[in-house]
């Protein structure tokens, strides 16, 4: 049975809809990543669950109780946020007892539990300290004690590594995913940065201008967009997209115009109308130096080399950003015409309105 | 050397204007009321170095002592209801309610309205024949004849208070108001979250949060009202019988009123000691409090 549930769930705020009807079920002990660009939704998403925003229309159960009209408290939910919330003028042991307090636990209790929630997160030397005397990191480790002192069913994390730097998120990122082993709860993490999303999902759920774009593994997002959105913002450096008019298509193969760059014959079960104008995608990672199933000859107008990975840019003939990766540093220089190729099983293809076909 | 001492010009020359600045409106006053306070210098053309006479005079002759008492009632009572009006006030218009800007823009007419034109309705409000207090008790039967409030001692001290709190409510609710909004709105999500009520977040994060707002605020209220001549001068000129003289007014009557220049200036510096030890006051308690933060 699903923990969570979102049931045509959504939010407008005037005239504007923010959220446009979600359905989505999260199963206990699932580590749920809502990813998206800026303005997408998912932070408001998040809030709506948590029951700081109230919900328009439909519904949100949690452990099969519709919970629309319930106050946070009592959903069983506890909320770590992107500017960690702590109050300055208490010291990390009183942070951290916060909940407890207002739940009015015995002196006794409140002591246990803030240790142990100190002790998962080795804050136990900083406990009589302040925030304004801690750093990022530990900062983030109070807000999560916070959380984990009360013992939520699910955990909701508003972005909350976008604070720190780049070396301390990825430590973070690490022990967040330790956190969820050890204590075998649901977390429902917002991000903006897919390499979190991919890194510490069970399942993520891609959210476009309020509509989930498509929900999976992050290996199902990266190998099988549904979609050109899902293909565009997982994957880094981005897919690569060229425009191409459908030449042929019979159900087993489909033939692309790709213009100066020639035709490509795919395998697909689907049928596209001849003329129509499609998208051919590739990831940069999946193009090889040398000729292959399908060689383009390009020309890079910038080389990076980053020692473990050669990033070339470069133009197409019809004005389309073209970017490959490439293992190691292999003998590519710019200004330099090179022949570039993908294998045909690596490609995508998205019709007119951006469905992936395949 | 020579680079070093060019370095120091250069500050001095970038510090120079502020500096004269100073000089000319604060320091040259003060250092001239100190030396004042020491001379007989009254209406004569000349006067005479004294010493201490002055200070001596005005701690065993005459009442000062008795007005420096008044004058700390005086404060205290206009300072607390001030502060205690303004941060309820300011906790109301924090609330999320219909109207919020209306009442906002409500609270202003006190200090909007020329002070003197304020004081001057509340004198008439205060009158016995026609005055819209008596008029009321009298009306519901609470008295039986007028009552001229500020002919009589004691309701003259405390009707000059409830002036001062009229006019002084608002920049305390502004200015409260403004700490409050400063406070992040996250905090008090996160309590909130934790099923906090909102007297609970009120007591435990709010007002923690507003101690140094409130200490800043008093301070500043403090000197005002200790300060406060206005309002009782056009109110009461002190009077009846000095029930409203505080030391400001005191100070007022004795060098201007009596022309005795020299007993002003020492009465002028004793209040300048007084609120010089509420800064230091205060400012000890803002390090402690900043000390504690970063504890």
């Amino acid at each position: 049975m699903s923990q969570l549930s979102l049931k045509r769930l959504e939010k407008s705020f005037n005239e504007a809809r923010i959220i446009k009807g979600i359905d989505l079920d999260v199963s206990e002990g699932e580590f749920v990543v809502f990813v998206g660009p800026s303005g997408c939704g998912k932070s408001t998403l998040l809030r709506m669950i948590a029951g700081l925003e109230d919900v328009s229309s439909g519904e949100i159960e949690i452990g099969g109780k519709v919970v629309n009209d319930l106050p946070p408290v009592q959903r069983g939910i506890a909320m770590v946020f992107q500017s960690y919330a702590l109050y300055p003028h208490m010291t990390v042991f009183e942070n951290i007892a916060f909940p407890l307090r207002v739940e009015k636990l015995s002196t006794d209790e409140v002591n246990t539990r803030v240790h142990a929630a100190a002790k998962v997160l080795q804050l136990e030397p900083r406990l009589q300290h302040r925030p304004g005397q801690l750093s990022g990191g530990q900062r983030q480790r109070v807000a999560i004690g916070r959380a984990i002192v009360r013992q939520p069913k699910i955990f909701l994390f508003d972005e909350p590594l976008s604070n720190l730097d780049a070396a301390l998120r990825s430590e973070m990122r690490i022990e967040l995913m330790e956190l969820h082993k050890r204590l075998g709860s649901t977390m429902i993490y917002v991000t903006h940065d897919q390499v979190e999303a991919m890194t510490m999902a069970d399942k993520i759920v891609v959210l476009d201008a309020g509509e989930i774009s498509q929900v999976g593994s992050p290996l199902e997002l990266y190998h099988k967009p549904d979609n050109l959105f899902v293909a565009g913002f997982i994957g880094s450096p981005k897919m690569n997209f060229i425009s191409a008019t459908v030449k042929a298509s019979d159900g087993t193969t489909t033939t692309l115009d790709l213009g100066a760059l020639g035709t490509i014959a795919l395998p697909r079960k689907a049928t596209l109308p001849v003329g129509q104008t499609v998208t051919l995608g590739v990831r940069p990672e999946h193009l090889h130096l040398g000729a292959g199933d399908f060689t383009l000859n390009v020309t890079p107008n910038i080389v990076e080399h980053l020692g473990i990975h050669t990033v070339a840019y470069s133009t197409l003939p019809a004005g389309e950003n073209f970017i490959a990766l490439f293992e190691g540093a292999p003998d590519i220089t710019e200004g330099v015409a090179a022949p570039i190729s993908f294998r045909l099983d690596q490609v995508h293809l998205f019709d007119t309105a951006g469905l992936a076909v395949y | 050397m020579t680079s070093n001492r060019s370095a120091v010009l250069f500050a001095l020359a970038l510090l120079a204007p502020a500096l004269i600045y100073i000089l000319i409106i604060v320091a040259y006053p003060l250092v001239d009321t100190i030396i004042l306070s020491f001379t007989n210098a009254a209406l004569r053309p000349t006067y005479d170095w004294v010493g201490w006479a002055n200070y001596q005079r005005i701690f065993t002759a005459g009442n000062f002592t008795e007005v420096i008492l008044r004058t700390f009632v005086w404060t205290f009572f206009s300072v607390a209801t001030k502060m205690i009006i303004g941060t309820l006030g300011a906790t109301l218009l924090n609330a999320a309610i219909p109207g919020q800007t209306v009442f906002r823009i409500l609270t202003m007419p006190p200090w909007i309205v020329p002070m003197a034109i304020g004081i001057f309705m509340w004198g008439w409000m205060y009158n016995g024949q026609f005055g819209m207090i008596s008029g009321l008790l009298q009306n519901f039967g609470v008295i039986s004849k007028p009552w001229p409030i500020l002919a009589q001692g004691s309701s003259a001290f405390w009707a000059t208070i409830v002036t001062d709190v009229w006019i002084g409510v608002p920049m305390v609710t502004i200015y409260m108001l403004a700490a409050m909004q400063s406070i992040p709105k996250d905090l008090y999500e996160a309590a909130w979250t934790d099923g906090a009520s909102r007297g609970y977040r009120f007591r435990r994060i709010t007002l923690p949060l507003l101690v140094p707002a409130l200490l800043t605020m008093s301070l500043l209220s403090m000197i005002a009202t200790f300060n406060s001549f206005d309002i009782i001068w056009i109110l009461t000129q002190g009077g009846p019988s000095n029930t409203t003289t505080t030391m400001i007014i005191d100070t007022y009557k004795t060098a201007i009123g009596s022309r005795k220049y020299g007993e002003g200036a020492a009465r002028a510096v004793v209040i300048c000691i007084f609120v010089s030890i509420f800064c230091i006051v205060y400012f000890r308690a803002v390090r402690k409090l900043s000390q504690g933060e970063a504890k």
